[in-house]
Formats: structure tokens, sequence, C-alpha cells
């Protein structure tokens, strides 16, 4: 704008921004796109429901009624150093029932994500490197143990670019902002970086840090604005143009608009009673919803952490806790499903569940389970994978992936795969070298691909 | 039988090929890597004449004049007239004619055949190729240009020796020549003068200050503006802090559990490194202090603030409770982290690359990459006094705080007795009283600690099966093993502690004294020298032009780009080191030349030809850092507190609003704001920052709380003007260091009479704040 159009403005009103410019804007976004896919995908876009702390697979969807017939015993097969002290085996007192076309064995904790479990692509066999939070949660969120590679969500962003210029491609919903350190972009370029959110919020101005300008309104705020790209773009005169300057302007406008989108788009009140109602009202449930929201305005990534700290690191009390715990991460979880399938979403949607680790079948503290990185429990929905299966498995007890194993890197190579990514091709130039995800592993798993 | 005649013959002619290739090895591919590939390689940006002699192909083809080679016939090749200095105008290379007896080997090379192996290795594909040997060896590799001794260079001849002020500028207008470009006009003096004081002290200069200067048509006006902001302390807190990139400083460890809290008084290191920039303590002898302060002739207790360098490294959580294998592959990483900073941002060389296998490309094995990081598994990091104490006081308060920093690490993370072993419970128990013992005995004492390293042996304990030791040895040093593939579980043969062999023609000699630190810094500015120059001058052209000349600042292996400027860089390394490693001599060199002071305004012809701006026909244009952003921004509402040194306050505080330098610093959880304008995340080094614009940003500065309270301060700061007109103006002056144009003048007064229609008074704040986030205030022309 400059300084005629500022006066103009200035007479005529709100500059407000129509839809036709927005709908420019993100015409030229997709114009924008990097590298991009070097296949046709099967998936746009990634949800992952994160259950930090590492829930108890053989609770949940990997019976083993062995470790009641040897409660309390510690056969040498279980006898697998863990991070802490540990006892005998320790049965689940949850009931398993098979469910769906598929007749996959669910635990009664889980009657929502039972009732869909025709769509999920549950890995029976996952296993990591490390046994302990911080190191395991580095692996399966950037593929590496130390905090300096990028993550997952960084790769995609770099991979894909973004759909929506208003919004961030890379977005993670966390109740409580632990550190950025698990969703940096490494030494990829900072525009791949997550952008946190904290979803405990349902206000969208509580929720994203400085969307909202305490002192002036909407048409104010946009005066100032004009009058500010006046000024820059005077400068810009003066000094000549430069892609750094035009950038900044730009960037100025979109923020401006950011305001306004982000309120709608991240206001999950907006939705119909009814579907709220679906997924339920709790901050996990908000997530999801948000998740698919966000989704439809063409984020590419999503990480949706269920829960503060590490809320299924059960070292005690472990059977009460899952009570707890379960019905609402069940109840969001299987509505996010449904929700994406009905609207047609699920199937260029992949959603990924699951912890850094599993957990041990020997107890800890009595009625507590450590940390396991032998062998967990994971699922897939969507984004072109196979639904009702569930692959690979674990020994007699849960312990140790022994059948068609899956490292995180298996995992990482797949879901690059889905969005049309080979994931030994996808590469950055960093220190003398190419890094990819998955360093030098990493296998797609085809057998689960649709 | 004809076959074994043919056999025979065969075998002849191998043989015969064998003593060629060897004659090439020894006497033509010398010359062409050293000599000639700095203008003339595949791996320049724009090789020169569009020849490349990296390869047979390239010589067959030549350039634009026309094959250089044509083998059998030297006297029909082209690049035996360049070499005899026959024609008029190609004379190669232009710095001087080699010596008649290389001459001649060219001669006798391209009269048999010309034979030359690298036809057959550039077909290969010998990246794919895992655990082979390495990509060049190290005879072959230290021929490569960055490995060479630094020579002064002649300066070229140019089309218009006017322009050129300092010696850079003619290697600056010749490369311009050679791509038909020309240099912009000089900046007009208020430009010149904002730029100066951005570039050396990180804030720009006060109205009356740019006045001054703009007024001053003294001849040397320019040269006293440029010393005298070098004697200002403003320039250490701008310089210090990039060198605290390269550094990779911060305050905490990635993570920060129990056993890697963070150390108390980071900042003695970043207040050391500002007051070595400001005293101009020779690069040389600023890197060894880094390495060994307290082991170098003439140290004072102060100095052992240097030893943050090693002593604040990231260090990576290791919970006891896991295996020998685990930990000991934590250590591992510590030990990688110190080898990839210290090569890559010192020597810009990847060693880290070889710590699984030969380097593929760069001539350094895995047995190099583990001779270093023994000399890192030789220190371990330990608070250390900073004034004078005699020696066994010294020590005993070095052996306190790190066995209280120990035990309550380990304390921390054994502490829940639940989660271990019960032979261990009473041992844990019994540490409590212990530390509490030693946090009282210390606890009255204050000396001033810093962080730094001992040189302790550091080895991994696993023999009781429950938890996990580490076992440091004070005064003996770690001779690691190779870790076969990089698994600490398949230990091979032990490497003594030494220097990278490329280096070292006579045999890499073992390090001898103690873990070996200062000798491995004397052989970084020694016999790496002349690399570490190149790469130290490359950096600091980088700092002032935005760019640099190879653009890859932590890597000048042949993974790397070549330089733009090959013989400017050389020049500039070599003047550098007889300059006595000053980098205020640097700072002038560079600055009083004609290539700096040019203007930066784009040219839409220059713009397409060279778009990056590579032959550097115009200054780059540039966004502020955040350091500088968020000091103009204080400086203009009058806030910014100059108070130097001590303890970090976070970025966001405002009260004092000290310098951004002064900011918290942490590796895992970096500000918010910091994360927002591209910081580094110092968990490893990072060779540039990047320059992202977001809208996140903006809202930032439209929005946050902080922003509108520097408009409010700046606008307070003129309200006691009762004049619009002059309030306009000393905002202007204020916020953008100038007086406000007409039209300026006409947009304010029409803002704010609008506004006051609405709202019933000038909003005065809201005004100041729009200039605060003006583009004119976060860039630089």
């Amino acid at each position: 704008m400059n300084r005629r159009r500022f006066v103009e403005s200035l007479c005529g009103g709100l500059g407000s921004v129509g839809l036709a410019a927005m709908l420019q804007e993100r015409s030229e976004a997709a114009a924008n796109t990097p590298a991009g896919p070097h296949f046709a995908p099967r998936a746009k876009h990634v949800i992952f429901l994160f259950m930090t702390g590492g829930p108890s697979h053989m609770d949940l969807l990997d019976p083993k009624p062995a470790l009641l017939r040897y409660e309390g015993q510690r056969p040498e097969s279980v006898d697998l150093r863990t991070e802490r002290m540990t006892g005998g085996l320790l049965p689940s007192p949850f009931e398993f029932r098979r469910h769906g076309q598929s007749g996959i064995e669910v635990s009664e904790l889980l009657p929502n994500l039972a009732g869909i479990v025709d769509d999920l692509c549950v890995i029976r066999s996952m296993y990591t490197f490390n046994p302990t939070h911080t190191p395991a949660r580095n692996l399966i969120h950037s593929g590496n143990i130390a905090a300096t590679r990028p993550s997952l969500g960084a790769w995609i962003s770099y991979g894909l670019g973004t759909e929506n210029r208003n919004l961030p491609g890379f977005v993670v919903l966390s109740p409580g902002a632990r550190g950025g350190d698990l969703w940096r972009s490494g030494f990829l370029p900072a525009e791949h970086q997550g952008t946190h959110f904290n979803h405990a919020e349902t206000d969208p101005e509580q929720m994203i840090r400085y969307l909202r300008n305490d002192v002036l309104g909407a048409g104010d705020q946009r005066r100032q604005l004009d009058l500010l790209q006046a000024l820059n773009h005077d400068h810009r005169d003066r000094v000549g143009g430069d892609s750094y300057l035009d950038a900044r302007i730009r960037a100025m406008e979109t923020a401006y608009r950011m305001q306004f989108e982000a309120l709608e788009v991240f206001d999950v009140r907006k939705e119909p009673a009814r579907l709220r109602g679906d997924y339920g009202e709790t901050p996990f449930a908000n997530g999801c919803l948000l998740a698919r929201r966000l989704v439809e305005q063409g984020v590419r990534y999503v990480h949706v952490y269920y829960g503060p700290g590490q809320p299924w690191d059960d070292h005690k009390e472990i059977n009460r806790n899952l009570r707890e715990r379960c019905p609402d991460m069940d109840q969001a979880s299987a509505a996010l499903i449904r929700d994406l399938k009905s609207r047609g979403l699920l199937d260029e949607t992949l959603v990924v569940w699951g912890g850094e680790f599993g957990r041990t079948p020997v107890s800890e503290a009595g009625d507590g389970r450590d940390h396991n990185p032998y062998g967990f429990t994971m699922w897939m929905a969507g984004g072109g994978m196979r639904g009702g299966i569930a692959y690979g498995s674990t020994d007699e007890f849960g312990f140790q992936a022994v059948e068609d194993r899956v490292s995180i890197h298996d995992l990482h190579a797949t879901i690059l795969n889905q969005l049309g990514f080979d994931h030994e091709r996808l590469t950055y130039r960093y220190a003398g070298r190419d890094f990819r995800l998955t360093d030098v592993h990493g296998t797609v798993l085809n057998e689960l691909i649709a | 039988m004809r076959l074994p005649a043919l056999l025979v013959a065969a075998a002849a002619v191998a043989a015969a090929q064998t003593a060629e290739i060897e004659f090439f090895e020894r006497r033509i591919r010398p010359i062409l890597v050293g000599t000639c590939e700095a203008c003339h390689s595949s791996r320049v940006a724009e090789p020169m004449g569009g020849l490349v002699v990296d390869s047979r192909d390239g010589l067959l083809a030549g350039g634009a004049s026309g094959p250089a080679l044509v083998p059998g016939s030297p006297d029909a090749s082209l690049i035996m007239r360049a070499l005899g200095y026959l024609d008029p105008v190609l004379k190669m290379p232009p710095t001087g004619r080699l010596p008649d007896r290389v001459v001649e080997d060219f001669r006798t090379w391209i009269s048999a055949g010309a034979v030359d192996p690298r036809e057959a290795l550039t077909s290969d594909a010998p990246a794919a190729d895992e655990g082979s040997g390495p990509g060049t060896s190290i005879e072959e590799g230290r021929r490569w240009w960055a490995f060479q001794p630094l020579k002064e260079r002649v300066a070229p001849v140019v089309s218009d020796p006017d322009w050129t002020l300092r010696k850079i500028d003619s290697f600056v207008l010749a490369g311009l020549d050679r791509h038909e470009l020309q240099p912009s006009p000089g900046a007009d003096r208020r430009t010149l003068a904002r730029r100066a004081y951005l570039d050396l002290t990180g804030l720009p200069p006060a109205y009356e200050e740019l006045e001054n200067f703009a007024r001053d048509d003294a001849p040397d006006a320019y040269p006293q503006l440029i010393d005298g902001l070098l004697r200002s302390a403003r320039y250490g807190e701008r310089w210090g802090r990039y060198w605290l990139d390269v550094a990779r400083w911060a305050e905490d460890h990635p993570t920060s559990e129990a056993t890697n809290r963070p150390f108390a008084f980071a900042w003695r290191y970043r207040d050391w490194v500002i007051e070595a920039f400001n005293k101009d303590i020779p690069f040389d002898r600023f890197v060894r202090m880094q390495f060994a302060a307290d082991l170098m002739p003439g140290f004072m207790p102060s100095d052992m603030r240097a030893l943050g360098y090693l002593g604040n490294s990231p260090v990576y959580h290791k919970d006891r409770r896991l295996s020998r294998d685990v930990i000991e592959t934590i250590a591992s990483d510590d030990w990688d982290e110190r080898v990839d900073a210290v090569t890559r941002g010192l020597l810009g060389l990847t060693v880290a690359c070889a710590r699984c296998h030969d380097h593929k490309f760069d001539p350094i094995t895995t047995e190099d990459y583990y001779g270093l990081a023994g000399v890192f598994a030789s220190v371990w990091p330990a608070n250390r006094p900073v004034v004078r104490l005699d020696a066994e006081r010294a020590a005993w308060l070095t052996r306190q705080h790190e066995r209280l920093y120990r035990l309550k690490g380990v304390y921390g993370n054994l502490q829940d007795l639940d989660t271990v072993a019960e032979e261990l419970h009473a041992g844990i128990v019994a540490m409590k009283p212990e530390f509490e013992a030693l946090e009282h005995e210390l606890g009255p004492d204050e000396t001033p600690m810093t962080p730094a390293v001992v040189d302790w042996g550091v080895w991994v304990d696993g023999s009781t099966p429950t938890v996990t030791r580490m076992d440091l040895r004070p005064g003996q040093p770690r001779d690691l093993p190779v870790f076969v593939r990089g698994n600490v579980a398949n230990p091979g043969k032990i490497v003594r502690r030494r220097f990278l062999s490329v280096f070292e023609p006579g045999g890499a000699a073992p390090f001898e004294h103690g873990s070996g630190r200062l000798e491995l810094a004397e052989k970084i500015v020694g016999e790496a020298g002349p690399l570490a120059a190149r790469v130290w001058v490359n950096r600091v052209w980088g700092w002032h032009f935005g760019r640099h000349l190879v653009r890859t600042p932590s890597d000048f292996g042949t993974q790397g780009q070549m330089p733009t400027h090959p013989e400017l860089l050389e020049d500039l390394a070599a003047r550098f080191v007889q300059n006595g490693w000053s980098l205020k001599w640097l700072h002038r060199e560079i600055m009083l030349s004609a290539a700096y002071r040019q203007s930066s305004r784009a040219n839409e012809a220059y713009q397409s030809a060279d778009p990056t701006n590579l032959w550097i026909w115009r200054m780059n244009p540039r966004r502020l850092d955040v350091e500088a952003w968020r000091d103009s921004i204080l400086q203009a509402s009058g806030e910014l507190n100059l108070a130097m040194g001590g303890p970090s306050a976070e970025v966001d505080s405002d009260d004092p609003a000290r310098r951004t330098v002064y900011s918290k610093i942490s590796r895992g959880r970096l500000h918010p704001i910091l994360q927002l304008y591209d910081f580094p995340v110092a968990t490893q080094h990072s060779p540039v920052r990047q320059v992202t614009t977001t809208p996140l940003q903006q809202l930032f500065v439209l929005n946050s709380g902080w922003m509108q309270a520097r408009g409010r301060s700046l606008s307070d700061s003129v309200a006691a003007l009762s004049d619009r007109d002059a309030r306009i103006e000393a905002l202007y002056r204020r916020a953008l260091g100038r007086d406000p144009t007409d039209g300026d003048i006409a947009l304010a007064k029409a803002y704010l009479d609008e506004r006051e229609a609405q709202i019933g008074r000038e909003p005065w704040d809201e005004y100041a704040h729009t200039l605060l986030s003006a583009n004119e205030l976060s860039f630089l022309n």
C-alpha cells in the first residue's frame, strides 16, 4: 500500500481483507511448495496422538493370558534389565474380547476404539533403543536419542510445505508448554519448527501468544497497520526493493489476518454440541477436535500430547490410573477417526497413536510397571494404511517384540512413505553430509499398506 | 600361441600406464590441485574462463579460449602457452610463472599422452561404497587448497585502479571485471555511519552522532569513526556474541535432569569473551586460552573463565540405572559433540563424520577421530576459582565443588529408592548427609568459581550389575579405542591422543601432557593454523558482508563450497596472520575498503545477472538479528541500560533492560522470543544463523505487551514537547535517527487527526509503537 491508498483507507473506512485476497494468498502459497513428494502420496496430513510416558500394551491392545498363569514368577525370559527394579509377572485385570469383522482383541478399557477396530492398523511388535523417557522420546520424535535432530513434523513441513500460509505447517498441541526440544527444526530452516499451542485452553486468545492486541480493536489495529505499511513502502521506495523488506511487509499482513483466522480455526467451541459430545470435553478431546479442524485448513502435521508431563508413566497403581485415564483417551481418539471418516478426510489423513515405549509385564513397586523399550504397541489409521489388522507380536508375556519386529525408524519410513516420500531420499545437507530422518535405517512396512 | 603374447603385451602396457600414472600423481596432480583448482574446478561456483581442471574431460573440453589440452602435442596445448607465459594475455597462474621444472613436467606429461587416472575415478560412484577407505588418501588430501601454507598474493590488475582503496578492492574488482559488472556507488554518509555503528557495536548511532559525521568533511573522518567504534566497549558485546554462536555457548544442558543440572556461573565465560574481544587478544592466543589458559605462561586467575568453552559444553543426562553400554554411548555422544564443535567451529572440518567410518570425502580417518575424542575423554567439567589462591586450596575447592555437583546429581537420579536395587539403598541414603555437609562447608565460601575443565580421565564402570558409575581418574588421561561403527560395545584398536594426520606429514606424535588439550590447541593454530585463519577470516567476512566468501563456513572440506574469491581469501588470511592475528586489524582492513562502503541499492540488470551478489557489486542489505533489533528498540525508547557483565536475565525483562547479549540462553528451553527470531539452538555448533521472516514474529511486534511498553516509553520521552511538529521530529530522531520528511509529517498528522476524531485524543503511544515496528529500524542498508 502506498501513501495514497493509506489516505484512501483512512477516508474509506475499514481496510478489511476480503475472502478473495485470502484465497489468492493461498494459491500463491501452493506455488511456493518445496521439493514435494517423490511419488503419488496416499496421505496429505498426519495427526500423531502422543501418549507421553509409555502406555501399557498388555492392558490395552496386546492380551497376555500367560501373565496370570505365571503370576508373581520371574521366568528367565523376562529377566531383562529395566530402568528400575522390577519383580515378578503382573497379570492384567482387564478383560479382552474380539471385536469387529477383523476380530482383533481389545481391552475392556477401550470400548470406543474397539468399536472402530476395523479401521485400525495395530502394530504389536514395536521396539525402541533406550529405556529412559528423554532419549526414547527424542528417538520417536526425531529418529535420534540426542536432542539435536529435526522433529518428524519439521521434516514433513520441509518436504511438503504448507497449504495455508495463514497457519503454521507443523502444529503442536500440548497442555503445559514442555520445552520446544521435541518439536525443533534442528538443522532444517527455522520456519519448519513446530508452533506450540496450549490446548488445555479452548479460547484461542488464551492459547496463542500475542494473538490478541489488548490495546486496539480490529479496525483501529488495521489503521495502525496501514500507517506502518505506508512507512514501510516509503522506506522501500527510498532504499530500493529487497526481498527481505517485501517478506516482512507480507508477514505483517498475514499476522494481522491470522489473528482473525486463528480466532475462528482454533475455536473448537464453534463445533456443534453433538459433535463435541462425541469427542468429550476434556483437554485431550479438545486437542483431537482441534487437530481435525487444523487438518481441514491445510496444516500438515499436528502433534497432540495427551496431558502435561508424563501421564502414562504408571510406575505404581497402574490399574487404578488406567481406569481413570483411558475413558477420555478412548472416546476422543475413536471420535476423531469416525469424524475424519464421515468427512472423507480419513483417506488423506494418517492418524498415529502411541508413546515413547511400552511397559513391563513384570511389576514395579508391587502394582506398577516399569519402562519397556523391548516391545510395545502402537496403532495407525487412515492415510492409506490397512484397517482391521494386528501386525507382529511380542513374546508370551509381552516383554519383547519377537515376530515382525518394527523399529521406530521403520515407523518413520512408513509415515514418510504414505506422504509420498522415499525416506532415503528426503535428505538435508548439513555438517558435511546428507541427513535423513531415518539416518541409515528404516524399512517401509509394505504389508500394512492398503 | 597368440594368447600369452597378448597377455604379455597387455601387461607391458599396464606397467607403462602405471609409471605414467605415478608421474601424474607425483608431478602433475599436486600442481593442478594446489595451484589451479582454486579458480578452475567443478567445485567453484563459477570456474574462471569456464575451465575446470579437476577431471581429464574438463581439460580436454577446455574453457572460453578453447581446449586446454591436446594429448601428445604439448605445442598445440593451450595450457602449455599459459604455463609458459608465451601468450601476451593468457598467463597462468596469474600470481607468477611456475618454475621451469614444473612447466617441463607438464610438457613431458602431455607428450606421453597426458595419462590421467582421474577419469576412472569420476565415473565411479565412490560415495555409495560403504566401509571403503577414505574418499581421498591422507597423502592426496594434503594437497587440498585449504590446507596449503598461506601466502600473500599480488593484487591483480583491474579496470579502474582509482576505485580501489584497500588491497581487498583489487580482488573484488577483478572478480567484477571478469563478470562484466561494476561496483555500486558509495553509500551516502548517513547510511555508511549507521552501517558501521550497527556492524561494530550492534547499536545504531544516535541522531547527533550521525549528523556530526555527515557534516564532518575531514578526509579521515571515516577511519576515525571506525577507530572510535573499535575502542568502544560496545564492540566486544557485539563481536563476542558472534563467537558465542560458534562456541555454542549456553547456560544449561539440553535436558537438565538430575545429573546434568545447569552450571551456576556460565555467564563468566560470556564476560571473558566480551573482554577478550575488547582487548583484541590475538586470535591464536584466544583459541589456546579456551583450551588451556591454566597451562599457559602468564596465566592470570581471571583467565580461568576462558575454559568455559569446554567446561560449558552440552552434557547429556546419564541415568545411573542404565547399563554400562548405554552410559558409555551417552558419554561418547558428549565427546562427539566436542569433536564436532571444535573441528567445524575452528577448522571448518566435519571430523565427526569419521566416528563410524573413515570420512568418505575428506582425508580424515576413524583413528584421527578417536585420537581427538580421547582428549575430551580425558577432561571433566568442573568449577574452578577465578581468583588467586594457593594451588592446594584451589584444587581442594575444585574437587569439593565437583563432588558436590556430582553427589547431588546422582542422589537426585537415584533418590526414589523403590526404583533401585536394595543393596544400593544404604549408599544412596548416605549421600544426602554427605552433600549437605559439603554444602554447609562450601556455603560460607565466597570464592568466585567458573565452569572449566580438569584433566581427569573418564571411564564408565559397569562392574555392579544394578548401577553404573562414572569412573573419574584425576591425572590419568584416557586413550580411546576405535569404537567400530561407532558402537561402544565393539571396541577396536586403542588410539593414542593426537592431532589429525593430514596436518602432520611427519606422522602425528601422541600428546604427552595431561589430557593434551594445550597441545591440541597449539596444533589447531599451529600446524592447522593456515586453515584456522582461513576459516576465521571467512566467518568475519560473512558477519561484515552478510555473505561469506566460502558459503559453507563450517565446511572447508571437499564437500563444502569453494571460495568465490580464492585469491582474496588467501591474501587476507595471510595478512591477518602477519598482523598478529589481530581482529581489529581485520575489521579496519575490511571496513575501509571501497567494497564495504558500497551502496546496498539493487540494480535490476545486475540483480538478474548475479542475484545472490556472488561478485559483491553492492553491499548486502540485511535484517538485523535479534540482538541488534532488540537493542535498537531499547535505545530508541531510552531504556537501554549499558551495565556490563554479570548474571543473565530473561530477554523480555525490562528492569533493567540490558543488552541482549546478557540474556539467559538455554539449550533446552530457549526463550520464545529468541526462538522466534532465529537464535541458534546451542545443543551443538551451528555454522550460520538462518534469517526467517514469519507472521508469528509480527504478532509479537504488533501485539506484545513488551513492544507496547517500548512505544509508551518512547512517547513519554517526548511528552514534554508541546508542539506537535517538534514531537514528531523528536520521535523520528529517537526511533530512526533522522529528521522526518514533509511527507512523514503529513502522514503523522493525518493519522493523529483521524485517530483523535475517533477516540478523542492523539494516540502518541500507538504512533511511537508504530515507528518502532517499522522496517527502517529492523533493516540495515
